[in-house]
């Protein structure tokens, strides 16, 4: 079936014959071209269109399928708990953000300036790529081998040293320091490879000729190799937004949202919600509230991007 | 119509999405449950399954069915089965399900009714194991919106399930009877190296087993027989108080992170008095591979609270039919040979935990399974459930957020009963339940 067969039967007369001018006056190059994006298209529609249609229609309906308007935002809204969660996710967002990018970029600016070997550079990369890589069930249940009060490795050393035993799962600041470090732990990884990548794109005749002129290393960073990584740190912060809002297994494993809250953040309680409360309405509310706060987010943080990569 | 129609469209849609993104899953993946000679059961993974799993080449044996028992991790197997009602999917003709479902299954008339397909009521067999398969309950508090419903069988226990309580004979050969001398005991033994009492205190679920028998001894409870939160009353606070503030001057450091495995750990380590326990627990961990206290343990029921009563909890998991089975009298037949004595004698013999009296009290089986004949007076006492709601999943949630902050001392125990009791209240409102 064409795209001109398609757009027949839209019922839109007008609309279709401006689709049929607009394509028969694009190049066969071009139409080529469209044509090869269409199994993209409709894998998207199939995986994200759909879902968030059926979540926008099961927020607007009862258990019983009856329509219900607002009613489930309402709820949603009012629960006292959801402020909590976005309270905790803000502060987890606070420590790990700032963290990962600052220990990404210095290490990244360390291997770039000093490290001249390829092979220790590839060896970097490696090391680098494995906390990336293990599943995050993994790395909660290994990280609970380190924190755990009786059994940890932390205990035990601290003991052998004659300190006391710290409550890292179960003293809500430390909690809070003890799943953080896990997510600095494997994601401040990623930060440094991008950052190495955009490091290797910077022009060596500009930060040769700012040497020549006696630029200080901070100089050189503040006035050259930031602007080439200015795009990619906010790519960086595009990702790892998107992934502090969805965290989830590691926490569980290690804290499962306690103590009381503290560690309760907005992707566990929404699992709570939609899976343990069997309340899709309420947990659908949400999630598009969540969406349509995180699509004006983007769009805002998309107007620092240089036009080219909008 | 039309409504419904793209509703069930949609819902086999969201089934079909979260089935693929179901993970941790094992056993045999089903064609489906039409097929004579099969019966696909939905199970828990863990103990709770491991005596059916000794129970299937047996049956395949004396009636030529296969068992395809497909195992599900705890929170995996509520959601699967709630997506799977919703859908009306013909995938499983029996599930195993623990007892707090039962009023969210039952609400939305997700099983066949099991008196009409034969099975029925044995003297054998505790009263409340009935009770508690039943829907809606037949005493307690009651959901508005089920009031009008006649109460019928919908679950038979095949975990007989009571929260009981252990102690270390081989240090006080005198049982605790009341929650004094559990507090006193706990004391006298808590020293560096043992602790006075195991707090199971981990957030929500954990924490909530551990405290309701400790709070129906003490005379509270969550609601009255109207839905009204009770949980901030004299009694309610006595008991926070003393799990908050007498129990954890006693325990073990790290009260607020524990789960049963942690507890039974110590417990087997040596390095536990005392503390609450599930009859699944027992034999796997506290007394299982490696432990230090074989033959120094001792179980007993609940202990008195200040009203002289001790009161445990079920945690029993029943097997249930889908309304949307195709194969219900044959799941049915299952469930009545199951419970058969002969069979459940060789279903305690593979780990299973049964439910008749008599084979929990069979002196043939009491080595193995020291806590039988406590359970067996447990099922008889009888143990209280939990609030038969379908809202329990948030109202548990609520309570154990704020006991497990009371553990870490984030709340004072006064905070936990009044924060608790007011978001219970809100909640409780909201779902339409005449809660004051």
């Amino acid at each position: 079936m064409s795209v001109e067969d398609l757009t027949a039967n839209t019922g839109g007369l007008a609309f279709g014959a401006r689709l049929r001018t607009t394509w028969s006056a694009r190049s066969g190059q071009e139409r080529l071209g469209l044509r090869l994006l269409l199994p993209v298209f409709g894998l998207v529609v199939v995986i994200a269109t759909i879902p968030f249609i059926l979540a926008v229609y099961t927020a607007l309906t009862s258990d019983s399928g009856e329509l219900v308007g607002l009613r489930n935002f309402e709820r949603a809204l009012a629960n006292p708990r959801l402020v909590e969660a976005f309270k905790e996710t803000l502060i987890y967002a606070a420590i790990v953000l700032p963290t990962e990018i600052l220990l990404g970029l210095g290490l990244a600016l360390l291997v770039h300036r000093t490290v001249r070997s390829v092979a220790i550079r590839a060896l970097i990369y490696v090391a680098a790529m494995i906390p990336i890589v293990i599943p995050q069930v993994a790395v909660g249940v290994v990280f609970r081998l380190v924190y755990a009060s009786d059994y940890g490795v932390l205990n035990l050393v601290l003991g052998k040293s004659g300190h006391d035993q710290i409550l890292w799962l179960s003293v809500p600041s430390l909690a809070m320091f003890s799943v953080a470090t896990v997510d600095i732990w494997q994601w401040t990884p990623f930060v440094y490879l991008i950052m190495f990548a955009g490091l290797q794109t910077v022009s060596q005749e500009s930060v040769e000729a700012a040497q020549v002129d006696g630029a200080s290393s901070w100089a050189q960073f503040r006035h050259i190799e930031l602007n080439y990584l200015r795009p990619l740190l906010l790519l960086v912060l595009f990702f790892r937004i998107a992934d502090v809002l969805r965290v989830f297994d590691h926490v569980y494993v290690l804290t499962g949202g306690g103590p009381g809250a503290t560690t309760q953040f907005l992707s566990l309680y929404l699992y709570d919600v939609a899976f343990k409360f069997s309340d899709l309405g309420q947990a659908s509310a949400l999630a598009v509230v969540v969406m349509a706060a995180m699509t004006f987010f983007y769009t805002v943080i998309s107007r620092f991007l240089p036009a080219e990569r909008r | 119509m039309k409504v419904s129609r793209f509703r069930a469209a949609l819902t086999a849609a969201v089934v079909i999405v979260l089935a693929g993104c179901q993970g941790g899953t094992t056993g045999s993946s089903s064609s489906g449950g039409g097929g004579s000679g099969k019966l696909t059961i939905a199970a828990v993974q863990g103990v709770e399954d491991a005596g059916l799993k000794a129970l299937k080449p047996m049956y395949k044996q004396a009636k030529g069915v296969d068992l395809d028992i497909v195992e599900s991790p705890y929170d995996d197997l509520y959601t699967k089965l709630v997506n799977s009602f919703k859908a009306n999917d013909a995938t499983y003709d029996l599930v195993m399900m623990d007892d707090p479902w039962m009023p969210k299954f039952g609400t939305d008339n997700s099983l066949v009714e099991l008196g009409a397909l034969g099975i029925s009521k044995d003297p054998d067999i505790a009263q409340v194991v009935w009770d508690v398969g039943t829907w809606p309950p037949p005493r307690g508090a009651v959901p508005p919106s089920e009031k009008s419903k006649t109460p019928g069988l919908y679950g038979v226990t095949i975990v007989g399930n009571v929260e009981m309580f252990m102690y270390r004979k081989d240090l006080t050969p005198t049982a605790p009877a009341s929650y004094d001398d559990v507090l006193a005991n706990a004391k006298a033994q808590n020293n560096g190296g043992v602790a006075g009492y195991l707090i199971r205190g981990k957030a929500t679920n954990p924490v909530v087993a551990d405290f309701l028998p400790i709070l129906w001894s003490f005379g509270g409870d969550v609601f009255d027989e109207n839905w009204n939160v009770v949980f901030d009353n004299q009694q309610s606070v006595a008991a926070i108080n003393y799990l908050l503030v007498d129990l954890k001057g006693t325990a073990q450091p790290d009260p607020a992170n524990a789960d049963a495995a942690d507890r039974d750990r110590l417990m087997a380590a040596g390095q536990g008095y005392q503390s609450s326990v599930w009859p699944g627990e027992v034999n796997t961990a506290v007394l299982g591979e490696g432990t230090t206290v074989k033959d120094k343990v001792a179980f007993i029921p609940i202990p008195k609270g200040p009203g002289g009563k001790g009161v445990g909890m079920m945690g029993n998991w029943m097997l249930g039919i889908p309304k949307a089975s195709k194969n219900q009298q044959a799941a049915a037949d299952f469930i009545k040979w199951m419970l058969q004595a002969d069979t459940q004698k060789s279903y305690a013999q593979n780990n299973g935990i049964p439910s008749r009296t008599s084979v929990l009290k069979d002196s043939s089986l009491a080595a193995a399974n020291p806590y039988f004949p406590v359970l067996a007076d447990a099922l008889q006492a009888p143990p209280n459930w939990r609030p038969r709601t379908d809202q329990w999943n948030a109202v548990e949630k609520i309570l154990g957020t704020h006991l497990n902050a009371g553990l870490a001392g984030q709340e004072t125990p006064q905070d936990v009963a009044t924060k608790a009791a007011a978001e219970v209240r809100t909640l409780m409102k909201g779902a339409g339940y005449p809660t004051q």
